[in-house]
């Protein structure tokens, strides 16, 4: 079969046009894809920079670590109230030792059993009669 | 005596005859053509040798011919019957590829799917000669003007057309010097080829070039899946290349990888037209076909530039239709020469890029409608 009469049997009209309009589909919608993803990206990256300015990271609440080294705790008894109070606003107006020693050893800092009866003898920690400690207001 | 006669009657000088020799005069053609005149010398240097290999004559049945079972050139040549060499070819394309002239002037990628039109013209062209439909289909990709799409269709539509159709759409791709130009000037003014185009497109971010891969392959192989052979390799290699995060993969891609496929591509397809098998009627029809469907993929990528210029406020110059064929960077180039002929100072080179990138993509989805459409 030939001419005409073959590409109609054969069904080449619609495959051609068909062919040709998927082809040109598919690249004008990658034409339009491509013209719009500059303006994407800036909007992206507009957002990006916007929410860099306006949210404030959250942090973790952290204790304020004073500037005394760790050793001070044993020897400098005013070194000593620096790193303790701190540590122990976090557990309220009144603590029991035993949390205080936890928070110590949490933190890495030497047991200190003499600094503590120290401090009570000094009357940094004042006891409050059932078993807990405050501190003496400054 | 006698076995000096046996041995005689076993050489290829006393099997040889004037197919033979014609084969192997176009093969030594090609070579001359690689070498003096640097036609695309990366392709038809092994094709021209391949061709010379091919068409050797030997003796059936001794494991020596590319279509005998169990030779040498049979296994290399599966790579190409099963379109193997292709994808990789396409992928080593995809790590040379730079996109950034296409994302710049995303307007001009519609000129390479116009230039896809001579495929479809050729289709019906070759249906109207009397071709089986697939094997129109596997013809009309010589339209689009890429030799690893066409080999990678012909592989899969019809197998027996593989060394005909490659080494008319290689041919045809090297001829571009020659075929383009005075389809270009027929159809263009003088006053057209001297539009110059605006130099100050917007920079393209490294962002849009890392999109750009991933939203390719996902809406051209969903919209035709058939071309993921081609199309996922393609932009695979590009993704690589744009990354900057597997530098070694890319750089390999694009030189060891594509090289190796290349030239046994090259070197099997032209083994691939031995003279009992490549000199029929049918292939002179292919290279009459190709030849109209390369001219019809010119002419039509043109003629949409000028339908084009009724809508748009700055013109385009027509010629980058032109460069809407694959065939990158020829048809690129030879844009902007015949541009700087009207023009000296008209330079379209990264324009004409743009046009050219689309059409690669372009092709390979047109090879994918095809396939699936005469599967």
């Amino acid at each position: 079969m030939h001419g005409l009469a073959a590409i109609t049997a054969h069904n080449g009209w619609a495959m051609a046009i068909t062919g040709a309009c998927i082809v040109m589909t598919g690249l004008a919608a990658l034409v339009f894809f491509i013209s719009q993803l500059h303006k994407l990206i800036s909007l992206l990256e507009k957002k990006e920079k916007i929410a860099e300015h306006t949210i404030i990271p959250l942090a973790e609440p952290k204790v304020n670590r004073p500037l005394v080294e760790s050793s001070d705790i044993l020897s400098d008894l005013e070194a000593a109230v620096r790193i303790l109070r701190p540590l122990t606003s976090q557990l309220g107006e009144t603590f029991s030792l035993l949390n205080l020693y936890q928070l110590l050893e949490a933190d890495q800092y030497p047991h200190p059993h003499i600094t503590v009866r120290e401090m009570r003898n000094a009357g940094y920690l004042i006891p409050t009669g059932d078993g807990s400690f405050s501190w003496r207001n400054i | 005596m006698e076995l000096l006669l046996e041995f005689l009657k076993n050489t290829g000088w006393y099997l040889l005859d004037y197919r033979y020799v014609l084969m192997i005069a176009i093969g030594i053609f090609f070579c001359y053509l690689a070498i003096a005149k640097e036609y695309e010398p990366l392709l038809l240097l092994p094709i021209g040798f391949g061709v010379i290999v091919g068409n050797l004559p030997f003796f059936k049945g001794f494991g020596l011919g590319i279509y005998e079972n169990n030779s040498v050139l049979h296994y290399l040549y599966f790579g190409v019957t099963t379109g193997l060499y292709p994808s990789i070819v396409f992928l080593g394309l995809g790590a040379m590829t730079d996109f950034t002239s296409m994302l710049a002037r995303p307007k001009l990628m519609l000129l390479g799917a116009a230039a896809q039109m001579g495929i479809y013209f050729t289709l019906l062209g070759a249906m109207a000669l009397g071709f089986a439909p697939k094997e129109a289909g596997a013809i009309a990709i010589i339209g689009g003007a890429d030799g690893p799409t066409s080999i990678f269709l012909t592989a899969k539509l019809a197998p027996h057309l593989i060394g005909p159709i490659a080494i008319a759409a290689y041919s045809y791709m090297a001829l571009i010097p020659i075929i383009q130009p005075p389809i270009m000037k027929l159809l263009t003014t003088k006053g057209e080829r001297r539009i110059h185009m605006p130099e100050d497109d917007r920079t393209v971010s490294r962002k849009e070039l890392l999109f750009f891969p991933i939203v390719g392959v996902l809406l051209c192989c969903l919209l035709a899946p058939a071309s993921i052979p081609l199309l996922g390799t393609f932009f695979f290699g590009n993704l690589m290349k744009v990354s900057g995060v597997v530098d070694r993969l890319a750089k390999t891609a694009s030189s060891s990888i594509i090289d190796t496929a290349t030239i046994l591509l090259g070197l099997t397809v032209g083994a691939s037209t031995q003279a009992d098998v490549f000199i029929t009627t049918k292939s002179i029809l292919i290279f009459f076909l190709g030849s109209v469907a390369f001219s019809i993929a010119t002419a039509s990528g043109i003629i949409f530039a000028k339908i084009m210029n009724l809508f748009l406020k700055q013109k385009i110059n027509p010629l980058l239709g032109a460069a809407g064929v694959s065939a990158v960077p020829g048809s690129a180039r030879e844009v902007h020469l015949v541009a700087q002929r009207a023009d000296p100072s008209n330079f379209l080179l990264m324009h004409a890029m743009a046009a050219n990138s689309s059409g690669v993509i372009g092709s390979a989805i047109c090879a994918g409608i095809l396939w699936s459409f005469l599967v």
